[in-house]
């Protein structure tokens, strides 16, 4: 028997402020969920470790935080190190650096969503719809026919990350001045070789069921929905059986969240951004940045964002920008006796007008609707597809996970280009004047969201560095105004048709592919009583 | 049939993530092919819950049988001693980590972390992390220097920041084939079969290294030159066959350009990132090097390094990984 009292004071479960475990506390009543909280349970001190450490340590310390996106922490770690140092990058490298980070991401997609997300298509309480048998036929862990061919052909994209960097996960070989390696000719047309092969083996027959090009020229969610059924190939592709399972199984009817995002964005064009500078980012992004507040776009501006550690193990309550963060830790124990209850900070951003910091939701559909605002240049991302969705059938745990994968056909496109357009002869990396003192700002788009270092530099060593993660920003727990996380929001509402057995809270939770392993308590609000705990998630 | 637990404590995941690149066998193989029954896997298993739960203490009671426990990441012993910075299923990862060792037949310490501590031990340590039978190169770590698992097995230490999936899955269908006695493990308790060769056996750049060349930068630089010299490369002197088993079947950093950082020996992160230690050859007076190939002496190496500059032919001056 336990109370809620004691339901607070139960959970931590493994996980750091970035990778690991997460912990979820949902009440119920008359089997719908009316509030949650998420609870970060493991922490490691990566920003105590590089205190005082060489002003690269970085680039060595950053990419193991997370080994699922560690291409993205060295990716923003770099950038970091080149607004703060001032360097000049060649073109060439700011093609390689965004050609690797898109396969580290092109290899997350299948990754996660056979072996992390479809597993709970097998689950037994969807037994009875008539996709289920084909879901378990594909989907069941290590046997299923689409689970084996996706997770295995999901090395492929990082075996291009390798022949640039040497290995994934864990190089560090992009640094400030561009990147360590100089590619020949054989590596270029490598690496064509095995994305076509990735592309044609499970992306176009495996996934869709039609080549990219076509599933490029959806441009609203009713496009899409027509797609599936426009042929047989079409419709009993993966996508076209996991839209059909999730329309039956009411998968676009639960997790909405704030309906409120952000993307840093990722992706340079290469002339643009030879001279990185903070202030010069956001009109260098292919991927944009911005902020979309349920009504509005807003620019980017990295000073608008806060960490909250008013419900977070830290010392304090404060509410401060990266460049001034801390992070000093406290015993659990001595936390939860201030109410706090995870290790993961609250990011919030001061959207303008509104007052108040707010929580945003980060991730694919949070880059996909930036996409669909109207476009400014030409090497800008404009994609109208996912703002539409929002709009006309709202977020949901459907659209999330179809922005994902729709971002494999673009990454795609993207990195051909970028492989096309490396000039063998010409430079790799310019030597940088290591400057003794400065302040940096490096952020990108791992496959789950918004990465972001903040660094200032004195004496020629790490004076403070801040990591904020997409995680957190999806993760992280009630802010001073009480306002909850965008996760713990989109837990609201659902219904928990089995609450022994709460897989609608597994959807929700890996829709957001949270980098953590998640374990549920269902508590019956009225009681008390713990219904049942769960791990429902997984480490990506 | 051999049944297999893997858990993660103060982990990043990326011993996992590299598994998940294995080819030959795959993860997949493991189970289908090799009869591998992974009881529980903290991104692959399916069973949730109070079933969960249950597989972990039928584990620890010594209920099921447990062949091979996997653990990915450091054991984090803070704060004072307590282990709550890592939970886990409602107790510190810790005590479940003791429990499943005491019961396996076998342990594997899965990547630096579960070795010897790894990045996050790096001073000053937060967290308290510490290595399942390792503190960086002092023996004892977290089960002590005694430890022996049911079939009387210290620890077998897998390496690497990451490890590479080939080093885990051959290691683990050996353990699973009944040849766990067949592999020899080092003094720091590595399987020898990997870790005897040096990080350099086979890199692309050795000429280099024989006639002391060196590029004179990154990027296009590193068309020609040993990054041993000025870049801090510690193939010399760091054992893995990273150029033998080459990563993600196509390169490793050495061939890519990048200095190798050491990853497999217990004082990774070296010289705890230390300012000015970055990237850069530690060297004596401006010009030596402090550290220098394994069994060689300072005499001796520049004896030989004065020898070879001198006998360098032309070519090795030149640009050799060209388009």
């Amino acid at each position: 028997m336990a109370t809620v009292m004691e339901g607070q004071d139960m959970r931590i479960s493994p996980l750091g402020r970035v990778e690991g475990d997460l912990d979820l506390r949902v009440s119920i009543r008359d089997g719908v969920v009316t509030d949650a909280w998420t609870e970060a349970s493991m922490f490691r001190g990566f920003e105590i470790i590089l205190k005082g450490k060489d002003p690269q340590a970085g680039l060595i310390v950053t990419p193991r935080i997370c080994g699922i996106c560690g291409g993205s922490h060295l990716y923003k770690a770099a950038y970091a190190l080149d607004t703060a140092w001032k360097t000049h990058v060649p073109q060439n490298a700011t093609l390689i650096r965004n050609i690797a980070q898109a396969c580290e991401t092109l290899q997350s997609i299948p990754r996660w969503f056979y072996a992390l997300f479809a597993i709970d298509l097998t689950n037994k309480n969807y037994a009875k719809l008539p996709e289920y048998d084909e879901c378990v036929r594909r989907f069941a862990p290590f046997v299923g026919t689409s689970y084996e061919k996706g997770v295995t052909l999901s090395g492929k994209p990082v075996e291009v990350y390798a022949m640039f960097g040497g290995q994934w996960p864990h190089s560090s070989f992009m640094i400030p001045g561009g990147v360590m390696c100089a590619p020949t000719l054989s590596e270029v047309t490598r690496a064509i070789a095995i994305l076509d092969y990735w592309k044609r083996e499970w992306l176009e027959t495996t996934w869709l069921g039609c080549s990219i090009e076509r599933w490029l020229e959806n441009k609203t969610w009713a496009d899409v929905l027509t797609w599936c059924d426009e042929n047989e190939a079409q419709h009993n592709s993966d996508c076209g059986l996991f839209v059909r399972f999730a329309l039956r199984a009411g998968l676009d009817k639960f997790g909405q969240g704030y309906g409120s995002y952000l993307a840093t964005g990722t992706y340079f064009q290469p002339e643009l951004y030879e001279n990185p500078t903070v202030d010069g980012r956001n009109a260098a992004l292919i991927g944009r940045s911005g902020v979309y507040d349920g009504s509005q776009f807003h620019d980017f501006d990295h000073m608008n964002v806060r960490e909250d550690t008013a419900h977070s193990f830290y010392r304090g309550e404060t509410s401060l920008h990266p460049w001034e963060g801390r992070t000093e830790p406290i015993d659990p124990l001595e936390g939860h006796k201030q109410g706090k209850y995870s290790w993961a900070k609250s990011p919030r951003y001061l959207v303008p007008g509104k007052g108040s910091s707010v929580p945003l939701e980060t991730g694919p559909l949070s880059r996909q609707v930036i996409a669909g605002r109207a476009a400014t240049a030409a090497h800008q991302d404009y994609d109208p597809l996912f703002l539409d969705a929002i709009k006309t059938v709202g977020p949901s745990v459907l659209v999330r996970v179809m922005a994902r994968m729709h971002e494999a056909c673009k990454y795609y496109k993207l990195t051909r280009g970028w492989l096309d357009a490396v000039k063998l002869h010409e430079n790799f990396y310019t030597k940088p004047v290591e400057l003794a003192e400065g302040r940096g700002f490096g952020s990108t788009e791992a496959a789950r969201g918004s990465l972001s270092d903040w660094i200032v530099l004195k004496d020629n060593k790490i004076e403070n560095y801040q990591v904020v993660t997409p995680t957190a920003w999806n993760i992280g727990p009630r802010d001073n105004s009480g306002a909850i996380g965008p996760m713990e929001k989109a837990f609201i509402g659902a219904q928990i048709v089995d609450p022994t057995d709460p897989v609608e809270m597994g959807h929700v939770a890996r829709s957001f592919d949270s980098c953590l392993v998640c374990t549920v308590h269902a508590y019956d609000e009225k009681t008390g009583r713990e219904l049942s705990r769960f791990r429902i998630g997984e480490g990506s | 049939m051999a049944s297999l637990l893997w858990f993660q404590g103060g982990a990043c995941s990326g011993n996992t993530m590299s598994f998940l690149n294995a080819e030959e066998p795959s993860a997949c193989d493991l189970v289908t092919d090799f009869g591998i029954n992974v009881l529980w896997h903290p991104s692959l298993g399916l069973e949730m819950g109070d079933n969960a739960k249950r597989v972990f203490n039928d584990c620890a009671s010594g209920k099921t049988p447990l062949d091979i426990f996997v653990f990915e990441g450091t054991v984090i012993q803070g704060p004072s001693g307590t282990g709550r910075f890592n939970m886990f299923a409602d107790r510190p990862m810790k005590d479940w980590v003791k429990e499943m060792c005491a019961q396996a037949g076998a342990v594997v310490a899965l990547g630096d972390c579960a070795c010897w501590g790894g990045i996050p031990a790096t001073e000053p340590n937060p967290v308290d992390n510490v290595g399942l039978q390792y503190l960086k190169r002092k023996h004892g770590g977290f089960l002590g220097e005694d430890f022996r698992s049911k079939w009387g097995l210290p620890v077998i230490n897998i390496p690497g920041c990451p490890a590479h999936p080939d080093w885990v899955t051959q290691i683990l269908v050996a353990i699973a084939s009944g040849r766990a006695g067949d592999i020899a493990l080092d003094e720091l308790q590595r399987p020898q079969t990997f870790f005897k060769t040096f990080t350099q056996t086979g890199c692309t750049r050795v000429q280099f290294f024989e006639y002391k060349q060196s590029p004179v930068e990154f990027g296009q630089g590193t068309r020609t030159g040993c990054l041993f010299y000025e870049f801090g490369c510690r193939g010399p002197m760091t054992h893995s066959p990273c150029n033998r088993i080459l990563w993600n079947r196509q390169s490793s950093k050495t061939r890519a350009g990048m200095p190798c950082t050491g990853c497999t020996e217990p004082e990774f992160p070296f010289h705890d990132l230390k300012p000015g230690t970055v990237f850069k050859t530690q060297k004596i007076s401006g010009v030596i090097p402090k550290e220098i190939p394994n069994g060689t002496d300072h005499v001796t190496y520049m004896a030989q390094a004065a020898a070879a500059r001198i006998a360098a032919p032309k070519w090795a001056k030149e640009d050799m990984f060209v388009v």
